[in-house]
């Protein structure tokens, strides 16, 4: 992601530090190359995105797992005009949701070195993550190749 | 998507109509009439164009006194950023120069917040909290930065894990045609044929943002905003105000020879965050919210005379003729194909020009809509256009389609 010179509320990246949000944890684990969510400790949920309260059974004691960083591509787009403040100077680019393999979730991200025509449903995506300028990180999907 | 339990159909639908038939005594809702500023992009600021859209009102209800005027409910779903004003409210009010003694509040709810706005109207009207209720839509999206106003739609998503990836209306709906094309073997020009239609119904309504007729050329190979979506797939970034006024039964023949009476609502919300919805090309909630409405009216799809949905984008108004039950799932693309949503056809679809022909102001859109029906059921539209009846609905979606809110009206008088 290109440097970002807007005031906070025009930036979609979120704060990321235990100062600002209370699932911190998925960031400090991202940064460590894990891709993580919440598991409700009392039904067993998993959840996503991470959360601090069950939204299933209303429990707040949140366990930390893994999610597998690879999976299949479900949909997809490529970004041509329209992109939001921050995000202009990087288009085109795509944006693909990916079903995780051996965990029925899907997950949204930008898909990056892909455009449409390259991009087909079913095809084999791997977890990128990428690190801001100011340190702060999030995640990219990208062909497994 | 995600495994995530909605509770489809049976428990949603069961209870609110059990609410409705229990037995509660309330009001019969009907609006008088309405009126808008012209939708562009246009050379004033949101509070003229809100004066514009109540002159309009006002002049076409010559013998309504400001002062009986009691409630003002405004739909305006992003002032705060569009438009750098919060708390819009009492500032049309002070506009349009009604004094509100009963409600008064803005509706949000993105691109339905007009038909929020009418909901909120009825409630009050229908449980005696208010007698003759403004209700309002007023969008300002063009600023001199194009950029700025897709920032504030792509911060309808959930910002954090959605926004933040690029996604905003257009990739939303993209996905969605590109999934629809996939799963069903929808083709390009099927799709580019509501683009079409709608585009030549918008020609002649001289309040619409476009007047101009395009072929299925002109739409496939227009510029590419977000693949496989191109421009004229797109509804307008549009400024806009429009207005009605709502009232009792009784009150209305005060005004109108031929009110038109809410006669059923259905609304549903399913999910928020994209990787969350039940499904990007089925739209569980669009189905409870039309089973909700044409139940409480007592009609089937059908029976509707002409239907005015919501054309955020061509694929949404194919998937919506699916799965509100005009065609079979995955047929979308063959019943326009077969000519069913014509002006002449089966059950005539936008017959405005929808929000592709017409631009989409948010909050002044289902006001939009309603002015549509009122004029069709009065007969005061173009002859190419006129389809007239006694029955119509009007639906918006908000959103990443997780909400949909349909109003079935039936002309009375």
């Amino acid at each position: 992601m290109a440097k970002i010179e807007l005031p906070y509320l025009l930036d979609f990246c979120t704060l990321q530090t235990e100062d600002f949000t209370r699932i911190h944890t998925f960031f400090d684990n991202l940064k460590e190359g894990r891709l993580t969510t919440t598991k409700c400790m009392k039904c067993g949920e998993i959840l996503w995105q991470p959360r601090t309260v069950c939204p299933h059974c209303n429990a707040d004691e949140m366990e930390w797992i893994d999610l597998p960083q690879e999976g299949k591509l479900f949909a997809f787009t490529e970004v041509i005009y329209g992109a939001p403040l921050g995000m202009e100077q990087d288009a085109p680019f795509s944006i693909g949701l990916v079903e995780l393999e051996n965990q029925p979730m899907s997950v949204l991200a930008r898909i990056d070195d892909a455009h449409y025509e390259d991009l087909e449903v079913g095809q084999e995506m791997k977890l990128k993550i990428i690190t801001l300028e100011d340190g702060r990180v999030w995640f990219r999907w990208v062909h497994k190749k | 998507m995600n495994g995530i339990e909605y509770h489809i159909i049976e428990i949603i639908y069961g209870s609110s109509n059990d609410r409705r038939k229990g037995g509660i005594e309330v009001r019969k809702v009907a609006i008088v009439r309405g009126g808008l500023a012209k939708f562009g992009v246009r050379k004033a600021t949101y509070k003229e164009l809100a004066q514009e859209a109540g002159n309009a009102v006002f002049d076409d209800i010559p013998n309504l006194d400001k002062k009986d005027v009691d409630s003002l409910f405004l739909g305006s779903a992003g002032p705060d950023r569009f438009a750098f004003q919060c708390y819009p409210a009492p500032l049309v009010a002070e506009q349009v120069g009604v004094q509100p003694r009963n409600l008064i509040m803005r509706t949000e709810l993105a691109c339905a917040s007009g038909q929020a706005a009418m909901r909120a109207a009825y409630a009050s009207i229908a449980a005696g909290l208010s007698d003759i209720a403004l209700v309002m839509g007023v969008e300002k999206m063009n600023t001199p930065n194009l950029a700025e106003a897709q920032t504030t739609m792509a911060a309808v998503m959930d910002r954090e894990w959605d926004g933040v990836n690029g996604m905003s209306a257009p990739p939303f709906f993209a996905m969605i045609m590109q999934r629809h094309m996939y799963e069903y073997g929808t083709t390009r020009e099927q799709i580019a044929k509501v683009s079409v239609k709608n585009h030549d119904n918008s020609a002649s309504n001289p309040f619409a943002q476009f007047q101009q007729r395009f072929t299925i050329d002109d739409v496939i190979k227009s510029v590419e905003i977000s693949k496989p979506i191109r421009l004229l797939d797109c509804s307008g970034i549009t400024d806009g105000a429009a207005g009605i006024v709502m009232t009792t039964e009784e009150k209305a023949k005060e005004f109108t020879d031929t009110p038109v009476y809410i006669e059923g609502l259905g609304q549903c919300n399913m999910g928020s965050l994209v990787s969350n919805l039940p499904s990007l090309t089925t739209w569980e909630s669009l189905k409870v919210a039309f089973r909700n409405a044409l139940d409480m009216a007592g009609k089937g799809i059908m029976d509707m005379s002409f239907a005015e949905v919501h054309d955020c984008f061509t694929i949404s108004e194919i998937v919506i003729y699916e799965d509100s039950g005009m065609c079979e799932k995955g047929q979308g693309g063959k019943h326009i194909e077969d000519g069913n949503p014509y002006v002449g056809g089966k059950l005539p679809v936008n017959t405005h020009g929808g929000l592709l022909g017409t631009g989409h102001p948010l909050g002044a859109t289902s006001i939009a809509q309603t002015v549509e029906v009122i004029e069709q059921f009065r007969g005061e539209v173009p002859e190419e256009r006129y389809v007239g009846g006694e029955w119509a609905l009007t639906h918006n979606l908000s959103g990443n389609a997780n909400v949909h809110s349909v109003l079935v009206m039936r002309r009375g008088g």
